[in-house]
């Protein structure tokens, strides 16, 4: 997952419209993947660390908790119904969002994006 | 260059003592088709359908934007007003527009808040209406959001509504019509897309009603996406099976924006849900 959260990390670095959108957006998000910890710290929309946790002194301003089964469900060129979205994840069980969600509903396409930078795009998957 | 063949044009109607001047666009021609958009939209979501030369050949397609949503202006005095929709000002609001527009008994078809207020009318003005065609539509579901994060003065609610609908989009969705969508909401008014959540996640009072809906008089076909977080298949069938004669049709690689998001996977859905309706008024008198 570290490998991953990486590859994202350059993708996202190198996403000009992300690099828009998020540009109010410098906050830590913790990310929870069957229970291990991932703390990734954007500044301006870029992503500029991710830090491996058990951390209990990292303060973070919203998780999202879930299991690596449901991102690689997630990350299918064309996920089943509610593995499509985050908030999919959530009614299905498999995702908690945690902390202040208002900060992430502010930056919601934002942060739905990055999140789904591993998927390939439409036409990367109907090639 | 192309001209379509959509025609938009205004009517003033008084709904509930309000003076409005409502927009509606219209196309084609025989059995009138009156189409209810979603929340947080707008008439733009039925383009695709009006301008299907088959299906207007034979259906009248007319659209309008509720009050306060696309060309639709807020009343008068709106600047002082906070925009709740209610199922009362809702019902009052299409059987105004129909009677302002001499439809005789048009069918109804409605998407999500649009096609609750279908089966609304399905129960409680059946009369007005030949038939009811009610896309990504259910008995209720209450908000698993808070609505008030559409509208407040430090962030743009438009942009925080789309990113939420999102989730309810299909990832079969053409991209340049997923965005398309998803610009309506991004474009409605301040406080537009609470306002219609509040009818939308506040108002329970379909869920006793759907056993007076006589179907052997005004048939009602509920129609589904599997990807619609909002109204899910269980919803869909749910309330289907809680009215006598409901059929239901689940759209596996739909979402609940299907004449908008996905027009092409949408159009056979629509076309089957026509034919249950009646021919025309006259036959299903």
């Amino acid at each position: 997952m570290f490998e991953r959260l990486q590859g994202m990390q350059a993708r996202l670095n190198e996403t000009p419209h992300l690099q828009r959108l998020g540009r109010l957006f410098s906050e830590t998000v913790l990310l929870s993947v069957d229970g291990d910890e991932y703390y990734l710290s954007f500044d301006k929309g870029r992503l500029v660390q991710v830090m491996p946790g058990p951390s209990r002194k990292t303060p973070y301003r919203f998780g999202l908790i879930t299991d690596a089964a449901a991102l690689d469900e997630f990350w299918q060129p064309l996920p089943r119904p509610g593995f499509h979205d985050i908030f999919g994840l959530v009614k299905l069980g498999r995702a908690q969002i945690s902390g202040d969600i208002l900060v992430l509903v502010k930056n919601l396409r934002f942060f739905k994006e990055f999140m789904a930078l591993p998927r390939p795009s439409g036409v990367e998957a109907r090639a | 260059m192309s001209i379509e063949p959509i025609i938009g044009r205004y009517v003033g109607v008084d709904i509930a003592g309000t003076p409005q001047r409502i927009y509606f666009e219209e196309a084609g021609q025989g059995r009138p088709v009156l189409c209810l958009h979603t929340a947080g939209a707008d008439t733009r979501q039925w383009r695709h359908l009006m301008n299907d030369a088959a299906i207007t050949a034979e259906n009248r397609l007319i659209a309008f934007d509720m009050p306060w949503h696309g060309k639709s202006l807020p009343p008068e005095g709106f600047e002082t007003e906070e925009y709740l929709l209610t199922t009362e000002t809702y019902v009052a609001t299409v059987l105004a527009v129909a009677k302002a527009l001499g439809l005789d008994r048009p069918v109804l078809a409605g998407c999500s808040m649009g096609g609750r207020i279908a089966l609304q009318l399905a129960a409680l003005h059946p009369a007005a209406f030949s038939g009811f065609i009610a896309i990504e539509a259910s008995d209720f579901q209450p908000a698993w959001y808070d609505i008030d994060w559409f509208h407040r003065p430090d962030a743009h609610g438009g942009e925080m509504g789309a990113a939420l609908v999102s989730a309810n989009i299909s990832p079969y969705a053409p991209e340049a019509e997923r965005w398309n969508t998803l610009w309506m909401f991004m474009s409605s008014g301040p406080g537009v897309f609470r306002g219609d959540l509040s009818f939308y996640t506040g108002d329970d009072s379909l869920i006793g009603r759907l056993g007076q809906i006589d179907t052997a008089r005004t048939p009602v076909h509920i129609i589904v996406g599997a990807y619609d977080l909002t109204c899910t298949p269980e919803d869909a069938r749910r309330t289907a099976g809680a009215i006598p004669g409901a059929t239901l049709a689940v759209m596996d690689q739909l979402g609940h924006f299907p004449m908008s998001e996905h027009p092409a996977g949408f159009r056979p859905f629509f076309v089957e849900a026509l034919a249950k309706m009646p021919e025309s008024s006259a036959s299903a008198a």
